[in-house]
């Protein structure tokens, strides 16, 4: 019995850690302060952790990936990600404002597309 | 009677006598025998023939071995000067970071690990606080055990966290500075391939030096 839990646990995270060619996102939120509540944020279908320090970082498929929040008519789409092979994207959400709006860190936003 | 006793003794001193003598002649000539034997070996007796055949045997041996090493040598070169390489080892770095952040990366396997024992000791922390089954003391016991599982665990998941700004920080930079990167490996490997080089003119010069000691051991009769 405990070796089939230890296993459904194990096939779960293997399950949420994504295979093949991978790339990294990492999601800045500003301000961090402690009385900000950081909207729900989503990667795809993942729901993004809020972090305490206002960073995280994720593994990634590689191709391009949705970053969305909770709108009136459903998930509303903040940017897309353009994620490659072993590189790292990082975008920063400005979670004052409303919606919530992405900065690229190369500053070149294109089309609302963040790349590495 | 007694005359033949007398010759019979005459006899055996006279072949006593030249045994005698027989042995010291050995005796005499002995050491020098082996003497004569070794002259032959030593070196300032080999004749101009034997000297050039053997210099001549050196150097033919030495050129298949020089012959390699300067084709060995091409190819080294060729590797160390083939820019594409240089930009194939920043990809293969980048591939090692990249496996250490996705290691300590918010949903990858070390960071799943630490929220999950991070949840099990804030679960039996809740649940001992409920717990009726133990008496005052044992239950403080059981309680600072918990706690201080909780905090160094706590610790623990922020040391993760410092391991994961580092890896994003080292991947950022390794893209961000590509270009120097590459110039940087280009340079590793043209040092590489000056080595290379050296290595194969040192080798060239010896095999110069055999063949002028070959030449210099011809010597025509009369020179």
């Amino acid at each position: 019995m405990r070796a089939l839990v230890v296993a459904t646990v194990l096939l779960a995270q293997a399950s949420c850690q994504p295979t093949g060619d991978v790339g990294y996102v990492e999601i800045k939120t500003v301000p961090t302060a402690s009385n900000v509540v950081p909207p729900p944020l989503y990667l795809d279908t993942l729901k993004v952790e809020p972090s305490k320090k206002g960073n995280t970082i994720l593994t990634q498929r590689v191709g391009t990936t949705r970053l969305a929040t909770d709108g009136a008519g459903g998930q509303l789409m903040l940017c897309e990600i353009a994620v490659k092979k072993n590189r790292i994207t990082t975008v920063t959400i400005s979670v004052l404002e409303r919606p919530p709006r992405c900065q690229c860190r190369n500053g070149a936003s294109q089309n609302r597309v963040c790349v590495s | 009677m007694i005359g033949r006793l007398a010759i019979r003794r005459l006899e055996v001193g006279r072949r006593t006598h030249l045994s005698a003598a027989l042995l010291l002649v050995v005796a005499l000539v002995m050491p020098f025998a082996p003497a004569r034997a070794q002259a032959p070996n030593q070196p300032d007796a080999l004749t101009p023939v034997e000297e050039f055949s053997k210099q001549l045997d050196a150097f033919k041996k030495s050129i298949p071995d020089l012959n390699k090493k300067i084709e060995d040598s091409a190819a080294s070169v060729d590797r160390w000067t083939d820019v594409g390489k240089a930009r194939k080892e920043i990809e293969e770095l980048r591939a090692i970071v990249g496996a250490a952040l996705g290691a300590v990366s918010d949903n990858g396997a070390v960071s799943n690990l630490g929220v999950q024992a991070l949840n099990h000791a804030r679960t039996k922390l809740r649940a001992l606080e409920q717990d009726t089954r133990f008496k005052p003391e044992e239950k403080q016991f059981l309680t600072d055990q918990w706690r201080r599982l909780r905090d160094e665990t706590e610790r623990a998941t922020e040391e993760l966290g410092t391991a994961r700004r580092e890896f994003a920080e080292l991947l950022r930079t390794l893209q961000s500075n590509e270009d120097f990167i590459d110039e940087l490996m280009q340079i590793r490997q043209a040092q590489k391939a000056l080595e290379v080089i050296q290595r194969l003119t040192k080798d060239i010069r010896e095999a110069s030096d055999q063949l002028k000691r070959l030449i210099g051991g011809i010597k025509p009769p009369g020179a």
